[in-house]
């Protein structure tokens, strides 16, 4: 599948080229007879928060340590801000901010020691900025109070806090956090939303992976769809979201009735659990409200069922595997 | 491309951190970790043990301890000797076995890399972090044994060589230091080595399993007489050699060889560690 285009044809060729943060052709990666990435084409433009949705073992990871130079492809190429990578990375990486495989720390060390230690190895930090670059970063993940406590004694939570504050030393052009929010209490959860959020406010290119399709749609203005080692579909969040004909979820006790009365106005509809659904093809979703309650049906909720990505992604994870 | 800051050092347009910053973060790190200072703090304890020994023994043991009684600058000597048998390669072990596998286990090494300390300077850092480490220990035997041995055992005022002659308190001292400096060689060698296999696995333990191995394996070979074409190429044939500090005149001869030779490993530990490290997926 020639994936990735869907973002990259919305532009002209010229300017895909010069505004693609991550540019990735033929990626293919494979561990002896095991290939963990099949041939992936993708395009991110700057400036988008693109969300790389997939079950575990889809490649997520694999394909993230080769676009940082952490791991060699099979075949392909990567490039990075427009430097191809692995053979320039030493001039990209600085601009980059990475949390990948989880927070990798020194137990021994506090909070801030292990941030030091980061910073010091940080190309575009100076010496007399580390520092502050430190308190500010573990300010910005709320740590300020836990930093001096050895790393061993911290959460599951603080610690993935202290991995992304690692990220973020160094104001970067490009972020890429593999799965965030691992171990993350729902507060946790919205802080890391809260930055990326930030981060695409500031122009900066995020890349997010994730097996949460909810956590791709809170934060995400693109996403792309991984599943054994393949790109399913990628695109703009919204594209997706609306690709196939609008669905209204209808709750309702009286299944019965509410069918009858939808087709008694021409209008599709099926049961499923709890409630029916309706095809929104030449009526809006008001109207059937409107016309289900006329028929004395008890509506209990309704809302847009977004059928693209929430299907597709449904039967990644749930089939039969 | 962003403007790199004015104390950035750069080489074709990349950014890099200083060196000397890189260094001082490591050497903070090596130094600073508990067990290095228990190791350090155990190692001390070697010339104080080997002190006390020989006071309360009414009758010193074989070999050197021998010369030890009464001649507290000898000390420090049989202190070095003796630990480079086993406890000053396992001090070394363990640090260049934290250096790249422990890091690597840790999730740490992903760091540096992404930073990015790019491969070669990451070997260079951390070869230095290990060599600090062999200072470190080998001054701690070395000083703690002097203090020892004019406090303990006596005999501040010169040192009674092998030979029979007599050397004033400067120039044992000297000898001293001399095997000070000849044992930071050859752990410097091991080190090397112990980098190389560090470079090549995650786990710390098989760095110390495979490299201390090694050490006792050689010590092995060297004894049997079927194979002593081999000794010349043995690291451990040569570590008899810091007996000679202790004879007047100096006999340089197997000094300089098992240097030498402690060179070769040296160069061969850090070629196949830098060959491994710059393929090596992190």
């Amino acid at each position: 599948m020639t994936a990735g285009s869907a973002i990259a044809s919305t532009m002209r060729v010229d300017e895909a080229t010069a505004a693609a943060a991550i540019r990735v052709r033929g990626l293919r990666k494979t561990f002896g007879h095991t290939v963990a990435v099949a041939a992936v084409d993708l395009d991110v433009p700057a400036g988008a928060v693109l969300g790389m949705l997939g079950p575990n073992g889809s490649g997520k990871t694999t394909m993230i340590r080769m676009l940082l130079a952490l791991s060699r492809p099979t075949a392909g190429s990567v490039e990075l801000l427009g430097s191809p990578v692995p053979s320039d990375a030493g001039q990209v990486l600085p601009h980059v901010g990475a949390l990948v495989e989880g927070p990798g720390f020194h137990p021994f060390l506090s909070g801030r020691e292990n941030l030091r230690r980061a910073a010091a190895a940080e190309p575009l930090l100076a010496t007399a900025a580390v520092p502050g670059a430190v308190d500010d970063a573990l300010a910005r993940v709320g740590l300020s109070a836990a930093a001096g406590r050895r790393y061993r004694a911290y959460s599951m939570g603080m610690k993935q806090r202290l991995g992304l504050a690692a990220a973020l030393l160094v104001p970067r052009r490009l972020v890429v956090l593999d799965e965030p929010t691992n171990g993350l209490d729902p507060a946790g959860t919205r802080e890391v939303r809260r930055i990326v959020a930030e981060l695409h406010g500031a122009g900066t290119t995020v890349l997010v992976s994730s097996h949460l399709l909810a956590e791709v749609e809170a934060t995400c203005t693109h996403v792309a769809v991984l599943a054994e080692g393949s790109l399913i579909t990628s695109g703009p969040l919204a594209a997706l979201l609306d690709g196939d004909a609008p669905l209204l979820d209808v709750a309702t006790p009286d299944v019965e009735s509410a069918l009858d009365a939808l087709c008694s106005e021409s209008v599709g509809a099926s049961a499923v659990p709890g409630g029916v659904r309706v095809e929104l093809i030449g009526i809006d979703a008001a109207s059937v409200v409107a016309s289900l309650v006329r028929a004395g049906v008890a509506v209990h909720e309704a809302r847009r069922a977004r059928a693209g990505l929430d299907e597709l992604f449904a039967q990644l994870t749930e089939g039969d595997r | 491309m962003t403007v790199a800051q004015p104390d950035v050092a750069g080489r074709g347009g990349a950014p890099r951190a200083p060196m000397t910053r890189l260094l001082r973060s490591e050497l903070r790190w090596v130094l600073y970790r508990p067990r290095t200072q228990v190791a350090l703090g155990l190692l001390a304890l070697v010339p104080v043990l080997i002190g006390v020994g020989i006071v309360l023994a009414d009758s010193p043991g074989g070999g050197l301890l021998t010369q030890v009684a009464g001649n507290g600058l000898v000390l420090p000597v049989a202190a070095l000797s003796i630990s480079l048998a086993l406890l000053l390669p396992l001090t070394v072990t363990m640090a260049a076995a934290d250096a790249l596998a422990g890091e690597s286990s840790h999730g740490t090494l992903r760091g540096l890399l992404l930073a990015p300390v790019s491969r070669g300077r990451l070997l260079a850092v951390k070869a230095v972090g290990v060599l600090a480490v062999a200072v470190a220990a080998v001054a701690a035997v070395a000083a703690v044994g002097v203090l020892t041995g004019i406090v303990l055992v006596g005999g501040a005022d010169g040192m009674l060589t092998l030979s029979g002659s007599e050397l004033g308190p400067g120039s044992g001292l000297l000898r001293v230091a001399l095997a000070a400096a000849w044992t930071v060689g050859q752990l410097a060698a091991i080190g090397a080595v112990a980098l190389a296999v560090s470079s090549a696995t995650d786990h710390p333990l098989v760095v110390l399993a495979v490299t201390l191995g090694g050490v006792i394996v050689f010590g092995v070979l060297s004894a049997l007489p079927a194979l002593e074409w081999m000794q010349p190429l043995l690291l451990t044939t040569g570590w008899r050699a810091i007996v000679d500090v202790l004879r007047d005149p100096l006999p340089f001869g197997e000094l300089l060889s098992s240097s030498y030779r402690a060179g070769c490993y040296l160069l061969i530990g850090l070629a196949l560690a830098l060959a491994r490290i710059t393929t090596r997926e992190a």
